[in-house]
């Protein structure tokens, strides 16, 4: 068997121990900032990556994918302890883990959670490495026409299941791509919107714009509101066992909530977020009139539901990111901008020419899940008393860690000033209610775009119906016009609106 | 006339303005052909794009009303923006002069000051062992090039 002989291969990169300490440490650093209120994975992510430079490329990534997933579960604490989602896909989880935490559950709201979180994890890498193989051959059956309209399909399908204005998300996109065409075009070698300053030759850093429009925006978001009061439950987690009755009841919301989670995904704009979202209103559907107590008032299945789809939904959401190169949400497109840094070149080839990294950083996100539980349940108090920490000493530490990392990628103070300027940006986009995840999604993905796009026309001599004549990637295109129409029929638009104000 | 969604507006306003500056300075470079795509194709064509849906969402908020309340665009916080991002910038510019040390303590004590509970017997502390944090993981422990004292103190 080829899967048992590849998850070999990965085991045995990742059981090494200098990769066992970098998983390790990613989720330490990544559980660290998810409980964390007001830092989201993006801008972990974001501010971290400087710190695995130095690195092998497989041990960088591994601590990556690391911090992605602690960040994910340090934001669950936080949604059940405190009603502050440490990041996005928590949300749903505050309905009902707080309540539990106000019952007096907290500890078996933490632990259900983690649980359930595990169990997801294990499955969506499972999905993931038995998909991987088929993905790369049905991959490099793609040429470049089949690539654009891919990227066409990724980026509408990322806004049309995002959350607010339609036409004002692909305008991010849109100036998100322009974004990242700055500096030399490598066709031509004529050097773009540079001005002749030099640092912008090279293009613009995904890492500033990532810190800036998402680290920055939100730091000075938070301060608007000043001291902010908030009520922690510190003292009474209380036991960690859940009780019989609620390991039934959470154990079927687990299983659907991984399946679905898995499925959602792998789709472009899937991943964690939308994963929740769905987990918790088929939870809802599925006798929640009757259920005791209801939701919204700490029922286990709202929180394990949901809890288990964005692990399950983060796993497979790096099922595009490695075996095509795209990314199917901003937390992907930063782990490109990873590989890209470390000379990794994203794409179907990545398994074939760097089998090690492909399998170990799947083996290892496995790893990496179990070491979350065993960190996450016993330490609990350690996070609590974290939780404790003033925003206002916390939000200076973040903006060294965030000015150091940004300087130490090529050891230039240019990159900080733009990275500021990014953030005033950011800030702006904040006040006019432009989300700015499609904006790095278009930012990785100009230059690939652009390439591609040249090369698609070349090869056809400039006649744009090569898009449509090739059946792969008309059915690419037909699918993301399909989408927006969808999204665009008033009924659907509701409905749309309505789902995202539930978790509000 | 009065703007019904004023953050949809000046949102189609920016994006118009984005999409005229790069399909503007796409001028200078070479277009080429739809088989030959020169520097300017693409930046030029996503610029028009992007000037097209400014303008739509410009218009949109003119006529539509706002579905989330009112439609004003929130308050500008200017406090704690330039602070924030002052500190950024003259961390940014103290690094190479003063060193790694003096830009840190800037870049936490303005930055501090955009919280409104700026107390310094509180900074103070936060900001030594920070510096201590930074210079032992950052310099001690990654090892990363950067200049810790002034320019004139080292060596």
């Amino acid at each position: 068997m080829d899967l048992i002989n590849n998850l070999l291969l990965g085991f045995g990169t990742a059981l090494t121990l200098t990769n066992l300490f970098y998983a390790f440490i990613g989720c330490m650093i990544g559980t660290l900032i998810g409980v964390l209120p007001g830092i989201g994975p993006i801008a972990t992510l974001a501010m971290l990556l400087p710190m695995t430079y130095s690195l092998e490329p497989t041990s960088a990534l591994i601590m990556l994918a690391g911090i992605y997933y602690g960040a994910q579960y340090g934001g669950s604490t936080t949604a059940i302890l405190v009603n502050l989602p440490g990041e996005s896909s928590s949300v749903v989880t505050c309905l009902d883990g707080y309540q539990m935490a106000r019952r007096g559950r907290a500890g078996a709201a933490l632990a259900t959670a983690a649980l359930g979180s595990f169990f997801a994890g294990t499955v969506g890498t499972l999905v993931l490495a038995a998909l991987a193989a088929p993905m790369v051959e049905l991959a490099f059956k793609f040429g470049p026409a089949e690539y654009f309209s891919l990227m066409v399909l990724g980026l509408i399908g990322a806004v049309v299941l995002a959350s607010g204005s339609l036409i004002k998300a692909i305008g991010m996109i849109v100036l998100g791509l322009l974004l990242g065409l700055v500096g030399t075009d490598v066709n031509s070698g004529v050097s773009r919107y540079a001005f002749d300053i030099p640092e912008l030759a090279d293009g613009i850093g995904f890492v500033g714009v990532a810190m800036g429009v998402f680290g920055f925006a939100e730091i000075i978001a938070n301060l608007e509101h000043g001291g902010e009061k908030r009520q922690v439950f510190t003292d009474k987690v209380g036991s960690l066992m859940p009780t019989w009755d609620e390991v039934k009841q959470a154990s079927g919301a687990v299983l659907r909530g991984t399946g679905l989670g898995a499925v959602l995904g792998v789709l472009p704009g899937g991943g964690a977020l939308l994963a929740a979202f769905a987990a918790y209103t088929v939870e809802k559907k599925l006798g929640g009139k009757n259920a005791n107590p209801p939701f919204g008032q700490g029922n286990i299945r709202g929180v394990a539901a949901p809890e288990s789809a964005n692990n399950a939904g983060a796993q497979t959401s790096f099922i595009p990111m490695l075996t095509l190169g795209i990314p199917p949400n901003a937390v992907m497109a930063l782990m490109i901008g990873a590989m890209t840094i470390h000379n990794i070149q994203p794409g179907p080839q990545v398994m074939t020419s760097n089998p090690t990294l492909f399998w170990g950083l799947i083996a290892s996100m496995w790893i990496g899940n179990l070491m979350l539980v065993i960190l996450n349940l016993p330490l609990i108090g350690m996070w609590v008393q974290l939780l404790k920490v003033p925003y206002r000493l916390l939000y200076p530490a973040i903006l060294v860690f965030c000015a150091i990392g940004v300087y130490s990628i090529n050891n230039n103070a240019f990159d900080v000033l733009m990275t500021a300027a990014f953030g005033a940006l950011g800030y702006l986009f904040f006040k006019l209610r432009c989300e700015p995840a499609p904006l790095i999604l278009g930012f990785i993905l100009g230059p690939m775009m652009e390439e591609n796009l040249r090369r698609a026309m070349l090869l056809s001599r400039g006649d744009p119906t090569v898009f449509f004549t090739r059946p792969l990637s008309l059915g690419l295109l037909i699918a993301a016009a399909a989408l927006v129409v969808i999204v665009a029929l008033p009924q659907i638009s509701r409905k749309r609106e309505e789902a995202f104000q539930e978790g509000d | 006339m009065k703007l019904k969604n004023a953050k949809d507006f000046w949102s189609g306003v920016m994006f118009i303005a984005f999409g005229l500056f790069f399909a503007g300075f796409a001028r200078q470079y070479d277009m080429g052909t739809a088989a030959r795509m020169g520097p300017a194709y693409f930046p030029t064509v996503l610029g028009l794009l992007l000037m097209a849906i400014g303008a739509f969402v410009a218009f949109k908020g003119m006529r539509t009303e706002s579905e989330e309340g009112h439609g004003r665009v929130d308050k500008f916080h200017f406090k704690p923006l330039i602070l924030v991002l002052g500190a950024v910038v003259a961390f940014g510019l103290l690094l190479r002069p003063a060193g790694l040390i003096v830009a840190l303590l800037a870049l936490i004590i303005i930055s501090s000051l955009g919280s409104g509970e700026f107390k310094l017997k509180e900074i103070l502390p936060l900001a030594i062992g920070l510096c201590l944090l930074v210079l032992a993981v950052f310099i001690w422990g990654l090892g990363l090039t950067i200049p810790v004292l002034p320019a004139f103190m080292e060596r």
